[in-house]
């Protein structure tokens, strides 16, 4: 441990190995790309394949023009044994790991009444389940290397909070925040630390909003910052939660990114 | 380093940080690690001689610093201090109230004397509301919105023996965020930083490493923490790089609270 860090090598990951999956959705692509310009090579995680792909491989030139390096790999994150394999293969071939960015989301709205089986295992599988597999995989992979690691769940204010039509969802994502704390007690031992970032509604949420509802724009108004937030004001905190050096004191947190959404709810 | 967007925005070049009870300990960390990202920093706190140390620090690793000596208990020592900051640097960008430390007296609850009360209260809680409502004043005269970061304390969100400390404390994180919900419209964003166990310095007797590393066992981190390693948090909330975050609560514990410090150890099942 050393105090004679620079400031600057506190957010760098310099040569440093990342992987993210989920890296297709706007907060997974906007991580993967500032983990680059912060100095690391990136396996980007696609979690279904279909056009998920597509938009990996834009991230991926978006990172070989900044100068590094960036694999594409196809994820089933519903299937343990499937994130174990595509996380070793991602491992094999970065030469190691340093830090891992879980970003997989599905949103539903919808009264609990009309949810199907089928769609709350959807929603489980994808927001928590791929949480659960992810860590699991990323422990044995830091254990096996015998080093530090970091894990980044991108996770959402609805697991702190409830609302109506979000009974799924937010049942999910309560569950990633208390997988989080759990994981914190046994990595961190281990030096591993496992965070969160609750993001609030962000630009690309739109779309979840009824807009023939009179009350649409509530997310908005119970907002302090009164905007939408941005896919690359996730990033900085998932690079800082990333850094060895700058994180060694933190595990089990999760913090937000959700321009104060979560202090009105 | 080659230019990187997101690097950038944790630089705090011609920004002015001000850290309150920055002599020692955790502020003295916080405001080292300010200046290493660019700031120009007015470290306040109590004692000069303290301070003085501090800004030949800052000032000798390259970095801008001034200090100003006086109690944050006072109301009016507190708006000289931003008016301090004003006259040093011309501006006021980030204001960290962090002044405040555990006190009180061994008494019984149901005894406990008036004097000890409102003296953790005045240091830990008032400190800050002067703090932060000096510094918006300045803020919102400038207009272009700014910084507050407080300081609490992890024993506030747990129960302690010596309770006016945890309750001051759980005052600031409130606190933090109605000053969230009442300055956004003025482009000034609060966080709060909370601190489980981090040593203020290096141990200076074996009993007191030996405390240390005994407190340590029940942390998942297996240590307690060390007093700069709360810089690269502080440079984070004071910086472009939490754009999207207001009203926030930022433990920094080991992940003590995670677990409730409690020891681990469910004995492992292998069979169902």
């Amino acid at each position: 441990m050393s105090e004679d860090i620079s400031i600057r090598q506190h957010f760098s990951l310099e040569d440093k190995r990342a992987i993210v999956i989920g890296a297709e959705f706007p907060a997974g692509a906007a991580i993967a790309n500032a983990y680059a310009e912060a100095g690391a090579n990136v396996a980007l995680c696609a979690i279904t394949a279909d056009d998920a792909v597509m938009r990996i491989r834009k991230v991926k030139r978006e990172i070989e023009t900044i100068g590094r390096e960036a694999r594409e790999y196809v994820m089933d994150v519903t299937l343990g044994r499937n994130v174990q394999v595509t996380m070793r293969q991602a491992v094999k071939e970065l030469g190691g790991v340093d830090c891992v960015a879980i970003a997989p989301d599905l949103f539903l709205a919808k009264p609990i009444g009309s949810i199907t089986d089928t769609e709350l295992a959807r929603v489980m599988a994808v927001n928590f389940n791929a949480h659960f597999f992810a860590m699991r995989s990323a422990a044995a992979e830091f254990r096996k290397q015998g080093t530090p690691g970091r894990i980044i769940s991108v996770t959402s204010v609805l697991g702190e909070r409830g609302l109506p039509h979000t009974s799924a969802y937010s049942a999910a994502h309560g569950a990633v925040h208390n997988l989080i704390r759990a994981c914190s007690q046994e990595f961190g031992p281990d030096q591993i630390m496992v965070n969160g970032i609750a993001l609030g509604y962000m630009d690309w949420m739109q779309d979840r909003i009824n807009p023939d509802d009179e009350e649409a724009q509530r997310a908005l108004r119970f907002t302090i910052m009164r905007r939408a937030g941005r896919a690359d004001e996730v990033a900085p905190l998932a690079l800082y939660l990333a850094v060895e050096s700058a994180t060694r004191y933190i595990t089990g947190q999760i913090f937000p990114v959700d321009g104060g959404l979560l202090q009105h709810l | 380093m080659e230019y990187s967007v997101v690097l950038e925005l944790f630089d705090l070049a011609n920004k002015v940080v001000c850290v309150t009870g920055g002599g020692r300990g955790l502020g003295r960390g916080m405001a080292m690690a300010l200046a290493d990202a660019g700031a120009q920093v007015m470290v306040a706190s109590r004692t000069q001689n303290q301070l003085d140390t501090v800004v030949e620090e800052i000032n000798s690793a390259g970095g801008a610093a001034e200090s100003f000596s006086f109690d944050a208990t006072d109301s009016e020592q507190v708006d000289a201090l931003v008016a301090a900051c004003i006259e040093k640097f011309g501006r006021l960008d980030v204001m960290f109230a962090n002044a405040g430390i555990g006190g009180g007296t061994d008494a019984e609850f149901w005894k406990y004397p008036d004097w000890a009360f409102d003296g953790e209260l005045d240091t830990n809680l008032k400190s800050t509301f002067y703090t932060c409502r000096a510094a918006s004043n300045q803020m919102i005269k400038q207009g272009d919105g700014g910084v507050l970061i407080t300081t609490a304390s992890g024993t506030a969100l747990r129960g302690n023996k010596n309770f006016p400390y945890p309750t001051a404390k759980g005052g600031v994180i409130s606190f933090t965020k109605s000053l969230a919900t009442m300055l956004y419209a003025h482009g000034i964003r609060s966080n709060c930083i909370i601190p489980g166990f981090v040593s203020q310095s290096p141990a200076k007797s074996d009993q007191e490493r030996a405390f240390r590393e005994q407190r340590g066992t029940f942390i998942p981190a297996r240590r307690l923490g060390e007093w700069w390693e709360l810089g690269p948090l502080a440079v984070f909330l004071a910086s472009e790089a939490s754009s999207y975050v207001t009203g926030g609560s930022f433990v920094i514990d080991g992940g003590g609270l995670a677990g409730g410090l409690g020891p681990t150890g469910f004995k492992p099942v292998h069979e169902w």
